[in-house]
């Protein structure tokens, strides 16, 4: 592999990756690229290799072959020092938050700007902003241990984009989190995006994202097994509501199809 | 550069006051053990001075054969003193000699009162430079000195010596395997006090790299960290020792304290001990990307 190939305006850039554990294919010849600005969901079952994409973008992992492109970093060329000013264009979020509980919701987002040496007037400024934004300054001295699921959410959000990242990697971000948690983050990402902040978001949840009308990346075994931009219906709340809907029906026929194998299995009792 | 500081001092001070209750476990298992190292080196210590005062007592006697002339005597003198190893040379006449004798005799000096001549000869106390004070140049310096005209005898207490030094060796000895293994433990009962700290730290290390925090950075408040546990409990340790001083002094009397000097360096080591102690603990977590 010489020279990856550039596209103008894309943020990150897969090439035939391929990572290994044990002889086996965790990703499989993955090639992808994400438009500056754009919104992706990755989606698969859990297993597929979603975590393991996102670590080899955030680098916390090399691929055994093929190269992964972030801005100006690509990964066959990087060295151990690089990885932090990576890190620094690149905002992770994750499913268990990753909050320090040694310090309160503020400097939990200030500490991104803290380790570049930024100046307290910048980080007020940029903090305050940021926590505005996802409607949490009001908590600002409280420790994240006693807030919320998708309180907590949101700070790591607000802590991820501290330092303007190009791009947010979210992985399962709304996985413990109840439906109307997991929805208000989900307008958050949407709203973050809208700022121009590309997002690429796992999750193993493919009907939850259906109806959004962006582009959905669906990994199955390690293979990208589809890669299309879904339709648009109405806007946003009424997507929510599709999806609420969607769920709603899903819970009656799972109920159904219970009750019904719970009948199959004892039907004396129902005849008497 | 001064924001950066302030950060890390920041940080080192939150995990201290966070974590109250670890932090005080460790700082009292390093006191433990370094008190145990400070008894060791204070005994060493106290052994080096008495063994040092008892060197600085040694010296040559040489005495003059009967019917040395003034003259004969005052050439010796300055022929003693010319050798290299000499520091200073005494006279003292067989008068002296015997009143000197009366003196330490004290009561059971009637005995004297017999004597119808003096016995004792006239002497030289010859006192070697201090680098001489050991015993092989000790017998190379009798040995020229008894060859010289007018000299009687020359005595230095050469079995003594000889016991001496041998003692000193096998004190040497020991103290050199004790020391081994005190500081070895010691050291390695620090590094593991100080790995705690940074276990239960594991998780702000992982999150600090993610959001893009360098290496030194993540580094430099447990390395404050580990100094400034190093350095409480070098001093919480040197106030046990003190008050193990202070008892002791009923059994020995000589027991000497650290001088200021020395207690100064034996701080500055556990700093060094405790910060050192802290980077070996991370280094296994730096190496995760």
């Amino acid at each position: 592999m010489s020279e990856a190939p550039r596209e103008d305006r894309s943020v990150i850039g897969v090439y035939h990756l391929v990572k290994t554990y044990r002889e086996q294919n965790a990703l499989d010849d993955v090639n992808f690229s994400v438009a500056n600005g754009e919104f992706v969901f990755l989606v698969g079952p859990s297993g597929a290799g979603k975590s393991t994409l996102l670590r080899m973008i955030y680098m916390d992992e090399y691929p055994t072959s093929g190269q992964v492109v972030v801005g100006s970093f690509v990964s066959t060329r990087m060295k151990r020092k690089d990885i932090p000013f990576l890190r620094r264009r690149v905002g992770i979020v994750f499913q268990d938050y990753k909050l320090l509980d040694d310090r309160n919701v503020f400097d939990n987002v200030a500490v991104g700007m803290r380790i570049v040496g930024a100046s307290p007037f910048a980080i007020k400024h940029r903090v305050t902003s940021l926590l505005n934004e996802v409607g949490l300054y009001h908590k600002r001295f409280e420790n994240p241990e006693v807030l919320s699921g998708g309180e907590r959410q949101r700070v790591a959000i607000a802590r991820a984009l501290v330092n303007h990242p190009v791009i947010l990697l979210a992985d399962e971000p709304t996985g413990n989190l109840d439906p109307d948690s997991a929805e208000d983050i989900l307008r958050l990402l949407f709203k973050i995006n809208s700022g121009g902040t590309a997002v690429l978001m796992a999750t193993h949840d493919h009907s939850f994202v259906q109806n959004f009308g962006q582009r959905i990346i669906h990994l199955r075994d390690g293979k990208i097994f589809e890669d299309r931009t879904t339709g648009l219906v109405g806007n946003l709340s009424d997507r929510l509501e599709a999806v609420r809907l969607d769920r709603e029906r899903h819970r009656r026929v799972e109920r159904e199809l219970k009750r019904q194998r719970a009948h199959t299995l004892a039907p004396t009792r129902t005849h008497e | 550069m001064l924001r950066r500081w302030s950060y890390i001092f920041d940080e080192a001070l939150r995990t201290v006051s966070r974590h109250k209750g670890l932090t005080s476990i460790s700082v009292i298992i390093m006191s433990l053990s370094l008190l145990m190292l400070a008894v060791f080196l204070l005994a060493t210590d106290n052994l080096l001075k008495l063994v040092g005062e008892a060197q600085s007592e040694m010296k040559l006697y040489v005495y003059l054969a009967d019917g040395t002339g003034q003259s004969a005597t005052e050439q010796l003198h300055a022929q003693i003193l010319g050798q290299h190893e000499v520091e200073s040379v005494t006279f003292v006449s067989r008068e002296e000699a015997l009143a000197d004798f009366r003196q330490q005799l004290g009561d059971d000096a009637e005995m004297l009162s017999a004597l119808r001549t003096n016995p004792l000869p006239n002497s030289f106390w010859v006192r070697p430079k201090p680098e001489f004070k050991t015993r092989d140049s000790m017998v190379v310096l009798a040995e020229r000195i008894q060859a010289m005209r007018g000299v009687e005898e020359v005595r230095y207490g050469k079995e003594f010596l000889d016991k001496f030094a041998s003692i000193v060796r096998g004190i040497y000895a020991v103290d050199i395997v004790v020391g081994f293994i005190v500081i070895l433990s010691a050291v390695f009962i620090i590094a593991n006090a100080v790995r705690l700290t940074v276990i239960s730290r594991r998780k702000t290390i992982e999150i600090l790299k993610l959001v893009g925090a360098t290496n030194p950075f993540i580094v430099a408040p447990f390395i404050i960290e580990g100094a400034f546990q190093g350095g409480v409990a070098a001093v919480l340790s040197l106030l046990l020792l003190r008050l193990i001083t202070e008892i002791s002094r009923n059994a020995i009397p000589d027991l000497s304290f650290f001088s200021v000097e020395k207690s100064l360096v034996y701080m500055a080591t556990c700093v060094a001990i405790g910060s050192i102690g802290s980077f070996m603990a991370l280094r296994r977590y730096l190496q995760m990307r």
